[in-house]
Formats: C-alpha cells, structure tokens, sequence
C-alpha cells in the first residue's frame, strides 16, 4: 500500500487553475439556439390560456413550446408528479409555463416577455402544518390530502417509559430552507450526434437523468446519452432534473441544437431547495442518564412537487434519535405538499434538521440531570451491537463512540473546553457545545444500491496503464481522483497511468449517483473488485473486467411493525464548537470548530480534509447566515446579496478536521462516506454552545441576532434547573 | 422594439496581446471576453457582482468583469486567469492552489486567482488576515476557504523566496 492517504494533485487541477475547464456555459456555440422560460410568477394558479402569438412574433424566435409539445409531461426522481411545463395549473412561482426558443439570447428573453399568460389565482397553502388540515386547499388536485408522505417508526412503549422516567423534557424546534447555491448556475447545451440525442450539463447521476429525459421523449435510454461537462458544485441541488428536459425537449423537438444558461435568479427560484422542518421533541431520561424514550413529531415543508422528499422524511424520522441507543422510541414524519419551492436533497438529506432537535435535547437532558453533556452523550451512544430505532442491531463498525471521545479530547487541546473560564464577564460571552451525529452512507430502505465499474489493462509482462470506466460524477468533490487512486493503489501504477472515462452514459457504466456520501464507497469498491478482477485476467489477450458492487441489502420498514434493516453503511460524527454571543446585539461569532470522523481510510487525506472543511462553511450559512424567505410562495432573496453565503470573513479561524480511520467492512481498503457529515450535527453544537455561554437556547435556524437576542430575553425565564450554574457547568461552561 | 446600439470598433490590451474588437458599447466586459474573445476561465455566477467569480484585473486592479462595460477597459491592461501563466510554467498562486488542493469544483477558482494575484501585487508578505480579507469579496461554496487560504500563503512565500534568490 503505497498511495493511500496521499495528497495527490487532483486529475482536473490543472484545468481548473488554468481557466481551461470547461462548465456548462462555457460549451454553448453561437449556432445553438437560445431557451428561456416563462416562469408562473405565482403560487398557485389555473391556467386559462397561453397566447403565443405575439411572442412568435419576435425576430428571431424559432418557437414558443407548452405542455402540450412535451410527449411524456411528468418527472420526477421518485414520484413522476412534476410537468415539465405546466398542465393547465401553476402550483409553485418557478413553475414553468411555456419555452422560448429563439436565434439569440435577445430574443429569447423578448419573447418570453411577450408570452401572455391568463390565470385564475387559487388559494395557495404556504404553510406545512396549515397544509396539513383535512380542509386544506389541495396542491395537488385528487389526492386526499396534502401529506405526501408519513413515515413511522416504533420502538418499545414510550408512554411506559415516560411514566416511569425521572426527567421528561418537551422542546419545539423550527428549520428553514437552504440554497445550494452551487457556484456555477444551472446551464447546458443539447444537440444531435450520430443520431443520438446528446445532453451535456451538469447533474449528479448521468443514468438517471438518461433515464428521465428518454421517459419524457417516449424513446429508449440508449437513444439519449448525458454527458457532464465540469461541474459548478451541486450538494444535491443537481439531482433533481432543472434545465435537462428543456434542452432535450427543445433540441428533439427542432432537430437543432440547443443552449440554456440560467442566472442566478433563475436558478435559485427555479430549483429545489433543503426541506423547512418543525419538529417537537420529548425525551425522558433515567436518574443515571439512561435516555429511556424519545418522542418526536416532525413536520416538512415538501413544496409543490415530491422531489426526494419521501426519501428525506425517512431519513430525518429514523435520526430523530440521533445516535443514541435508547429503547423506546416513537416517531412521526410528515412531508406536506404546499405552494412553495420544492425541497429535496441538499448535503445531510434530512439528518441535520433531525439532529439540530436530538442534540439539544439530549443536553437540556444532561442539565437536569447535573450531568456533563459528554457523559450523558457517553452512556448512550450506539456502540457496536446496538439496536436501531428499527428494532435491527446497526451494521457492524459502530465507532460514535471512539469518534465521541477524540472528538472531547481535541475540544480540550484546542478549545481548553472543561477548563474554568476565569476572564472577567463582559457582554461578549463564550461558550464550548458538543453534538454527535450518524448518517447513512449509500441508499437507504430498500431503495436499488449498486455500482458498476470497468477496468481494462493494458502492458507487455506487466501492468503499464489502465483504463477505468465508471459513470460517476465529479461535482466538486474530488470523487474521479479518488476513485483513480483506489484503481492505481489496487493495480500498482502510478495514478497518471490509470485513464478514467466517468461523464458520458454511453461510454461509462451506471455507477449511481454523487449523492448520500456513497461514491467512494460504492464507486470506490466497484472499481477496486473490477481492478482485482482484470489483474486476474493479467496478463492475457482479454484482461478486462465489469463489475458489480451490491452492498448488503437494505429493506423497507414494516408497516405494522415498524422494523427494518434501513442502511448498510454509517458515518459518525462529533463536534466541538466554540461561540462567541454579544449579547448586546445577538450577532453569535464562531470561534472554533473540531469535527471528528470516522472515514474507514482516508484514500486522499487532502480531499478528505476539504470535503470537512467545505461542509462546515455551508454548515457555518446554514445555521448563521443563510435564511431563504417566501412571502405567499415567492422567494423574497433570489441573490447572494440577501441570501448570505458566509465569505472568508464569516468562517472561524481554526477550524479542525479530525480523522479516524476505522474500516467499514464494506468499504474499499475499509472507506467510508464523509461528505454530508459535518453538517449533521452542528446546528445543535451550536446551540448547546450558546446555552454554555448564556444559558439561553435558540431553537430556530438559522440563528439570525432577532432570535438570539428574543431567546436570550426568555431565558430569563427559564426553570432553575435548567440554566447554567455560575459559577460555569463544569464542561458545557461559559468562558 | 429596441434597436441595437451600433458595435465601436476598439483594440483591448488583453493577457499581454493587442485584439481588436467589434462590440456594443452596452456590452460588459464579463460578455466581451467570453463570447467575442472566447476567453471562458472567467466565470458568470450571479451578473450582479455579489459573487467575484467574474473578477479580473484593470491595470493591476481587480475589477468585477459584470459590472465593467468592455467600453471602460480600452487602451488598460486586462489580465484574466488565462494569462496568468508564464511561457510552460503556472504562477505561484497556480501552483499552489493545485498543491494546496484549493480548487475543488474549481468555479471561483480564477476570480481568486486574480484577487489573490492583485494582493501579493501590493503586499508579498500578507497576514493571514490580510489574505482573508482581500478574498472576502470572492464566494466559494465547495472548500470552506481554509486551502484557499493556505494557497496564497504559500504562494506568498516561494514568491518572497525566488525574490531574494
């Protein structure tokens, strides 16, 4: 083993430092003609009519496309509920109605202006919990109800156990949406090759984006191939479809070929975003900090179309518990259909909203207990052996708790956290929070898992080069070079000896999607089974090789019982953060942050170390900065200068990624997923270090200085038990 | 209907060499270098100057290309990611970043380039600090900025060492 670990250039840096990488926008020609999209503009609203006349009056406009142009109008990674242009009714402001296609840019733009559009406005549910109501208006007409999907978990008899508990303690928490804000907005281009319809953008799953867009066109997969150029970041903002179908549809529709380049406004209004949650909590714990039952109600904001929000409600259900094993457990999930922006998959996939809840939770538990929040943590995080929430012991190499205690004792080196703070108080406080986390790595609840890979040698006596064929997308994150340095450290070549081939669907196989952390784990052991598969065949006329990967299986859970096997995989995660609160303002500055992961086997430390860093900056927006507002389903901060991504100014200055390497027993050379991690638990770290540091708990995000500062007014009103000691808790302390 | 504005005939200085241009005066200079001269390392992210991922240098200075008309930088010195290399050899900042693992999506990666090429311009020994806020203008979404930063202080030394070699 020689490349593991390493900090090796990445495959695409040197186009990406030279300016020659080329993004989406970066391959439209002058000879493409030019889409754009007349978006609702409203929330909920029937269409009447679509004039086009005036617009196909516009030089230079080629043609005004409808729903009714489009063969097979409905789409969508789980559920085919979203038009890819509206059916005769609007359901959310990016809705989109008509397509221009027109010569230039220009007239496109004119055109769409010109397309006169009338509506009949109909109540609009804007609110989840509202949504709910069996009186609600429909969002979508014939189904029963607004709830698109409730998910179930039970375990053990809560109500016993509350009974029986020496604290009970009730918490309501609320989260907001969240912008992807990829850098590179949504763009690409179509066009016709060999007789095959070719769409270049950037996604996150090349084959199912084939899949989706053949489905529309009513024409086989192998008759479509996506492509990616490079990719802008996605965060899982990219796997729902946003400007594929509009290429592929305008390009088959006029046999020419066809370009699109969103701006920013475009994009943020017109993809999905992270689900809004409002979640109540009620946890009962034991004299000696056995968390006995955790009660948890969870209530997201799904938007107009299903998107991934089944899928997300799952997940956000099953961590409601965090990681803590404890025996009685009831949870409820509710995704809503309203007339807001759709959410679906966004980096945590609905762990951190859930986490933001468990992890306050279980400090609030730890001070009423007088315990010290990490030995509370301690006594009841999942060791090897445990049973999850649904009633099946958690795959083997269960490492929270390792991760738990190398993550308290960097807070001691870095942060001098359990130390007493002996600086004179002023209106800026300090404070030290801890919070845990778990998350899946890989599809989860039965849904298909596998990965598929092709490795080919070449070499006269030995190995001298190889080509490896995978099908899986480099959004940012490093997954080509990695999945390369598994590949060389597999075959024993240098990695510029191993050629990948990865961003065309016709040249590579389905390696499934950039998404839930699984790349390099699945891609990863598909390429590594299908090297060791060639180099059997080695040397010989024919040593090539496809493989297969299929982790262990995954089940849906029971309906009556509830239980099920729902991951194979897990990543864990702790984190320490330091705060600063000026209580005079609200404004909360962080300070410092160790993020502890167990990765299995760092394959590249370097990316390893920049997916932690990267994601504690988008966990930094997320919980701090970032506050996406809809006013009646209308997005109020389409731009980075009302919604705020933190900047160089906004991250702390030491920040720590911690790495364990714990092997998953699945996982190329024991790797496992790291990507989502840092995000999981920090909301909640936050918090509890807010409440070290002023004993005031903020339960909304994103923590804008209005909330801090109403909280730290109420928690003057707090029971006794449940404000800090003065002088400091003896670990969770004020400074 | 609006009519177009009839194109100037102009020459911009750009990367070192002299190119004549044919383009409307109401054209940005983020439109110009992509679509006329096809110069795409300069990125779009938002047209409004929110995010820097269009920024190049004016006469040593950075500029937000989408806020800049072509018009403003004739007979001035324009230097875009392109042109940061010299003849088979990156730049130091280039170097870096590659080395530092600073590009991950690699989008905002020319803008910094050139706001972190104008930093070391005016100071060759910047604070970390100093680096942070010359970039503070310059959104990532991928690396959280740690390497970024790293990059440049890097980049800063070997720069101060091969001064002094």
């Amino acid at each position: 083993m020689t490349l593991l670990g390493k900090r090796l250039a990445r495959p695409d840096a040197l186009d990406k430092v030279t300016g020659a990488a080329r993004y989406p926008a970066d391959i439209v020609r002058d000879d493409m003609l030019r889409l754009k999209v007349v978006f609702a503009q409203r929330a909920h609203a029937r269409i009447l009519s679509i004039d086009t006349a005036e617009a196909l009056a516009v030089p230079g406009v080629v043609a005004v496309l409808t729903a009714r142009d489009v063969p097979y109008n409905r789409y969508g990674l789980v559920e085919e509920d979203q038009p890819v242009l509206c059916d005769g009714v609007v359901r959310y402001w990016g809705d989109k109605v008509a397509l221009v296609v027109a010569e230039n840019v220009r007239a496109a733009e004119l055109g769409a202006q010109c397309v006169r559009v009338a509506y009949e406005d109909l109540p609009a549910v804007t609110d989840a919990r509202a949504g709910m109501a069996r009186d609600a208006q429909r969002v979508h007409a014939g189904r029963a109800d607004n709830v698109l999907k409730h998910v179930r978990i039970r375990k053990g008899d809560v109500e016993r156990a509350f009974a029986s508990a020496h604290v009970v303690l009730e918490g309501e928490f609320e989260t907001s949406w969240q912008e992807h804000a990829y850098l590179q907005p949504d763009a690409g281009v179509a066009y016709y090759e060999d007789g095959t319809l070719v769409v270049e953008t950037a996604g996150q799953w090349l084959h199912e984006d084939r899949k989706q867009l053949a489905k529309m066109l009513g024409l086989a997969p192998e008759e479509v191939a996506v492509r990616y150029a490079k990719i802008g970041g996605a965060f899982g903002g990219r796997e729902d479809l946003s400007v594929q179908t509009l290429l592929a549809l305008a390009t088959w529709k006029l046999q020419r070929p066809t370009a699109i380049v969103w701006s920013r406004e475009e994009s943020i209004v017109g993809h999905h975003k992270r689900h809004p949650f409002w979640i109540r909590a009620k946890w009962g714990a034991a004299r000696d900090g056995r968390i006995v039952a955790a009660q948890t109600e969870l209530i997201a904001d799904g938007g107009a179309y299903a998107s991934t929000s089944a899928e997300v409600l799952k997940g956000a259900t099953l961590f409601a518990t965090s990681t803590y094993e404890i025996e009685n457990v009831a949870s409820d999930g509710y995704a809503v259909y309203t007339n807001n922006v759709p959410s679906g998959a966004f980096r945590g996939f609905g762990a951190p909203q859930a986490h933001f809840a468990a992890e306050c939770m279980v400090t609030r538990l730890a001070h009423a207990l007088d315990l010290d929040p990490v030995e509370i943590r301690r006594r009841n995080v999942y060791r090897e052996g445990s049973i999850e929430p649904t009633q099946h012991p958690l795959p083997a190499g269960v490492s929270a708790a390792a991760v738990l205690e190398r993550c308290v004792e960097e807070a001691r080196a870095r942060m001098h956290y359990g130390m007493p703070d002996l600086r004179p108080r002023t209106h800026l406080r300090r404070g030290v929070g801890i919070a845990s986390g778990i998350k899946n790595v890989g599809y989860s609840f039965g849904f298909p898992e596998q990965a598929t890979a092709t490795v080919e040698l070449f070499g006269e006596r030995e190995i001298e080069r190889a080509i490896v064929r995978v099908g899986a997308a480099d959004v940012g994150q490093g997954a080509h070079a990695a999945l390369r340095q598994i590949a060389a450290e597999t075959l024993g070549l240098p990695p510029h000896a191993v050629r990948m081939i990865t961003d065309d669907s016709a040249r590579a196989p389905d390696a499934g999607s950039a998404s839930a952390s699984r790349l390099t784990l699945m891609g990863g052991r598909a390429v590594k089974d299908a090297a060791d598969a060639a180099k059997a065949k080695f040397p010989g006329p024919d040593a090539k090789a496809t493989v297969q990967f299929r982790p262990p299986a995954t089940t849906a859970l029971d309906p009556q019982t509830t239980a099920g096997r729902p991951n194979y995989s897990y990543g864990y995660v702790s984190q320490a953060v330091e705060v600063e609160v000026d209580t005079r303002t609200g404004q909360i500055r962080i300070l410092k942050i160790v993020s502890a992961h167990d990765v299995g086997r760092a394959i590249d430390e370097q990316l390893v170390e920049g997916q932690i860093e990267g994601c504690l900056a988008q966990a930094v927006g997320y919980v701090l900065t970032e506050h996406l507002q809809l006013r009646d389903g209308k997005i109020l901060t389409p731009h980075f200068s009302t919604y705020l991504l933190p900047t160089t100014l906004d991250m702390p200055t030491e920040v720590y990624p911690v790495l364990l390497e714990l092997a998953d027993p699945n996982g190329p050379f024991g790797a496992r997923g790291v990507a989502e991690m840092p995000l999981v638990p920090f909301a909640g770290a936050v918090a509890n270090a807010i409440y070290a540091a002023t004993g005031a708990w903020v339960t909304q995000l994103p923590m804008t200085p209005e909330r801090v500062l109403a909280a730290l007014s109420a928690s003057a009103q707090l029971v006794p038990h449940e404000r800090p000691r003065d002088p400091v808790m003896p670990l969770d302390q004020h400074r | 209907m609006s009519v177009a504005p009839p194109k100037m005939l102009a020459t911009l200085r750009v990367n070192g060499a002299e190119i004549a241009c044919a383009f409307n005066p109401n054209r940005t200079l983020l439109e110009v270098l992509r679509e006329d001269l096809a110069l795409t390392g300069t990125k779009h992210g938002c047209e409004m100057g929110h995010c820097g991922a269009c920024t190049v240098l004016v006469d040593g200075e950075t500029v937000l290309s989408c806020l800049t008309l072509a018009v403003e930088c004739v007979d001035r010195e324009i230097v875009t990611v392109e042109g940061m290399a010299g003849a088979g050899e990156l730049h130091p900042l280039q170097r870096a970043f590659v080395e530092c693992g600073a590009a991950q999506c690699g989008y905002c990666t020319p803008g910094m380039l050139l706001s972190a090429a104008a930093l070391l311009e005016s100071n060759g020994a910047p604070r970390k600090s100093e680096i942070e806020a010359a970039l503070a203008g310059n959104l990532c979404r991928c690396t959280g900025y740690v390497k970024i930063v790293e990059a440049v202080a890097l980049a800063a030394e070997r720069m101060r060492e091969a001064a002094h070699a």
